[in-house]
């Protein structure tokens, strides 16, 4: 009985040390300081400053009159009025509008072939061509949702007046099937608001990793030089033990990046903040896991950089926030469950921004535990390799 | 010691040679990157979003809104829902990124007149899914809608088709995207993102191969090698990168418009050019940082944060002109700007030269930057001393 207790006092005890011990390590190496806590401050608050005006307004558009009636004009007007586009100035043709799109002065060229009033008068239907300058998406879908809109409501306009020219006074001013649409989570459907919710969970991942990564470069340099000496106790232990010290070190971030940068930026918020958090433990834990696996790799501090920086970018695609996951080709549906921060982004945007429970995205935690245990287990084996090199180094050493 | 250009040279070549780490930054993940970029968005626009359906009514006509939604090329319809509460669990569960509702009594409240409502809702949560979905919803809607006046109509007034057809659609604003009339995605990310790989890794590398010398002290060495010339001790140190880095560059260049045929309007020959003058401005920004920072940490800490940034600074979704003016000034001092500047104007757009002229002039400003600050890595290169 007394030996158990004392077994057991002794594990907390070298726990306790590594504990300490990895606190003050990280307190002297600015560089895991920068990782730990710098950067998840401050990169949301650059990243959602860029995006923060979230929508593509008032697109400048030159407009080729060829009608020059009191219809086209109407047209014109309306498509100024809207909110994705604004007139820049007529164009007397095509060639003269293309010098304004190759000027940068405006993305698109609006033509109002003749006759147009005279068809809209006789009752036919009237085209114009809106032609697009593509070189970015989201500036085409935001004259595009104004085109369409224009000609729904100036449509709707000569509808009721047409219709009731027919004598149905009645239906012309009742709707005989009105269309109601709902967006959801994202409710002005802005670009901030969806692209940042997810981005900081892998913010939050790669700070992780690196911040791990390059607490071993720094241990194996102190190694080198002969200033290290590993813990007391067994490999997992001390994993354990340096887990609890970020762990608790990242309960700054994680309470920053999940609520106080949704609240300065007005993201949606629509998640049980405890629930949150225990949906994030498994994703830091297997985060943390990650980091000493690639230990393996970062040979000195710097390294890191090299090693895992660019795959942020990767990352971010795989999660499925930008390319849906049902459109991606398997090999890469594969890649991407295996990274801890892909259930997370997605689950956490369901939680926060679709008010999903936990019990809801159930499948998604299940597969963050799952994650964490695996790479517990790898990060295990890799530790125990790491140490045995190291102890055969240093006994070869003079 | 042997000293000069060549020796520096060779120097330069066995140290990338022999560490792994390099082979790795500079080819593998490079490589490895591009081909993710081109075959993860090989499918152009992601069709047949999940959606769901809730059809309280049960009657042939709801059925047929049913079938004709799941006709359309955006949508699969995955999931027929009981109720709107249904629907939305199965949207909260990410199992759908929308549904669309027919109400009790549809048919019935149609064809008496009493104005049934019809609505959809979308998960905007979901950029691409959502926006997919709520555009073939609202086709549907609409034309669902269309098909309904025309038979009031008609069955009212006895006019004739030909009559009520305008009526549905008076104005029609027909939008023709040039450059890429086919909408396809890959188009704009993969040639916007690969660069930005690129100009990460050559940031990232030209750093850690400048500060390494000032971390490990071998710099006093070098200097030597150089005759105590930095600018000799700099070029042999970068040019050897500089080749590697444009055959990386060339094959990036013929994996997008070769292998994966991306359309290019314009120029060739100017793209090639701009490719070039490209790897050489990024290893300019880069060298820029590091005669500022000469410390391998916070080179690296800069350059990576400048890379990663450039993804959304460098406006390849988001337009430059939206972003707040204090923001939006940073998208002026990063490289792959200019490429994709120039992408857009000599490729996609198919302009004439002069309307690049001012983006190639900004690769020689980077080119020459760092000419200016020189003095400052020199006088850390000659007494190097670590600070972690």
């Amino acid at each position: 009985m007394k030996t158990i207790l004392h077994k057991f006092l002794s594990v907390f005890r070298t726990l306790g040390e590594v504990y300490a011990r990895e606190f003050r390590t990280i307190r002297r190496d600015q560089g895991v300081v920068l990782f730990f806590l710098f950067l998840p401050l401050a990169y949301p608050v650059i990243y959602s400053l860029i995006y923060n005006r979230e929508l593509v307004r008032d697109v400048p558009m030159v407009v080729v009159d060829h009608d020059r009636t009191q219809q086209s004009r109407d047209l014109v007007r309306r498509m100024d009025a809207a909110q994705g586009a604004r007139l820049a100035g007529y164009a007397a043709d095509l060639a003269e509008g293309r010098r304004a799109i190759n000027e940068r002065e405006a993305y698109a060229i609006m033509e109002i072939p003749e006759g147009f009033g005279r068809k809209i008068g006789r009752g036919e239907q009237a085209s114009a061509q809106l032609y697009c300058e593509t070189s970015l998406l989201l500036r085409y879908r935001s004259l595009l949702f104004s085109a369409t809109e224009v000609a729904l409501s100036m449509g709707a306009d000569i509808q009721s007046s047409d219709i009731g020219s027919l004598g149905m006074a009645g239906l012309a001013s009742g709707d005989p099937m009105p269309v109601v649409d709902g967006e959801l989570g994202n409710l002005q459907s802005g670009f901030d608001s969806f692209i940042m919710p997810g981005v900081l969970i892998l913010i939050l991942q790669q700070c992780i990793v690196l911040a791990v990564g390059m607490m071993g470069g720094g241990r194996n340099e102190r190694a080198l030089k002969g200033l290290y000496t590993p813990a007391s106790g067994s490999t997992l232990l001390t994993m354990t033990g340096r887990a609890g010290c970020y762990i608790t070190i990242l309960a700054l971030p994680v309470i920053w990046l999940t609520h106080y940068v949704p609240v300065v930026f007005q993201f949606p918020m629509a998640g049980d903040t405890l629930e949150i958090f225990a949906f994030l433990l498994p994703l830091v834990l297997a985060c943390i896991a990650l980091g000493f696996i690639v230990q393996l790799f970062t040979s000195e501090r710097e390294a890191i950089f090299l090693v895992w920086v660019a795959t942020s970018v990767a990352f971010l695609f795989l999660s499925g926030l930008t390319w849906p996951r049902y459109a991606m080709a398997p090999v890469w549906k594969l890649a991407s469950d295996i990274i801890p921060a892909t259930w997370g982004i997605n689950g956490f945007i369901l939680m926060n921004a679709n008010g999903a429970s936990l019990a809801d995205i159930g499948p998604y935690y299940r597969n963050l535990w799952i994650l964490a245990g695996v790479y517990w287990l790898l990060a295990w084996i890799i530790q125990k390799y790491m140490l045995r090199v190291r102890l055969r180094r240093e006994a070869s050493r003079p | 010691m042997k000293t000069g250009y060549l020796a520096i040279m060779r120097r330069t070549l066995v140290q990338l040679a022999s560490r792994p780490l390099y082979w790795y930054a500079i080819i593998v993940l490079p490589l490895l990157l591009f081909a993710f970029f081109t075959s993860e968005l090989e499918e152009g626009l992601p069709v047949k979003a999940p959606a769901g359906i809730v059809d309280n009514d049960h009657t042939s006509m709801s059925r047929r809104v049913g079938r004709n939604l799941d006709g359309m090329q955006l949508v699969s319809l995955t999931k027929e829902c009981d109720s709107y509460s249904d629907a939305m669990d199965a949207l909260r569960k990410g199992e759908i990124f929308g549904f669309f509702l027919i109400p009790e009594n549809y048919e019935a409240d149609l064809l008496s007149g009493r104005s049934p409502v019809i609505s959809f809702y979308t998960n905007m949560t979901y950029f691409i899914p959502g926006t997919m979905l709520y555009k073939n919803f609202k086709t549907t809607a609409v034309y669902t809608k269309a098909g309904v006046v025309m038979n009031v109509v008609q069955s009212a007034t006895g006019a004739q088709a030909d009559q009520v057809m305008p009526l549905i659609n008076p104005v029609n604003i027909q939008a023709h995207p040039i450059g890429n009339p086919w909408l396809n995605y890959a188009y704009y990310l993969a040639s916007s993102f690969i660069p930005g790989v690129l100009q990460l890794m050559i940031f990232l590398v030209t750093a850690f191969t400048i500060c390494d010398e000032i971390k490990r002290g071998t710099s006093v060495r070098l200097m030597r090698m150089a005759r105590g010339s930095i600018i000799r001790a700099v070029t042999g140190k970068l040019l050897p990168q500089t080749l590697i880095w444009v055959v990386i560059a060339m094959f990036m260049e013929a994996w997008m418009y070769g292998f994966n045929h991306f359309p290019i309007y314009g120029s060739l020959f100017w793209m090639t050019v701009s490719t070039l003058l490209f790897v050489a401005a990024s290893q300019g920004f880069s060298l820029l940082v590091c005669c500022l920072l000469p410390n391998l940490r916070l080179s690296l800490s800069v350059n990576a944060l400048m890379g990663i940034l450039s993804f959304s600074i460098g406006a390849f979704s988001f337009p430059v002109s939206e972003m707040y003016g204090a923001i939006g000034i940073f998208s002026w001092i990063i490289p792959v700007r200019y490429y994709f500047l120039i992408y857009i104007t000599q490729s996609l757009d198919a302009m004439p030269l002069y309307y690049s002229r001012c983006y190639f002039a900004a690769y020689f400003a980077f080119i020459t930057a760092p000419l200016l600050m020189l003095w400052h890595l020199k006088r850390y290169y000659r007494r190097p001393v670590y600070e972690p």
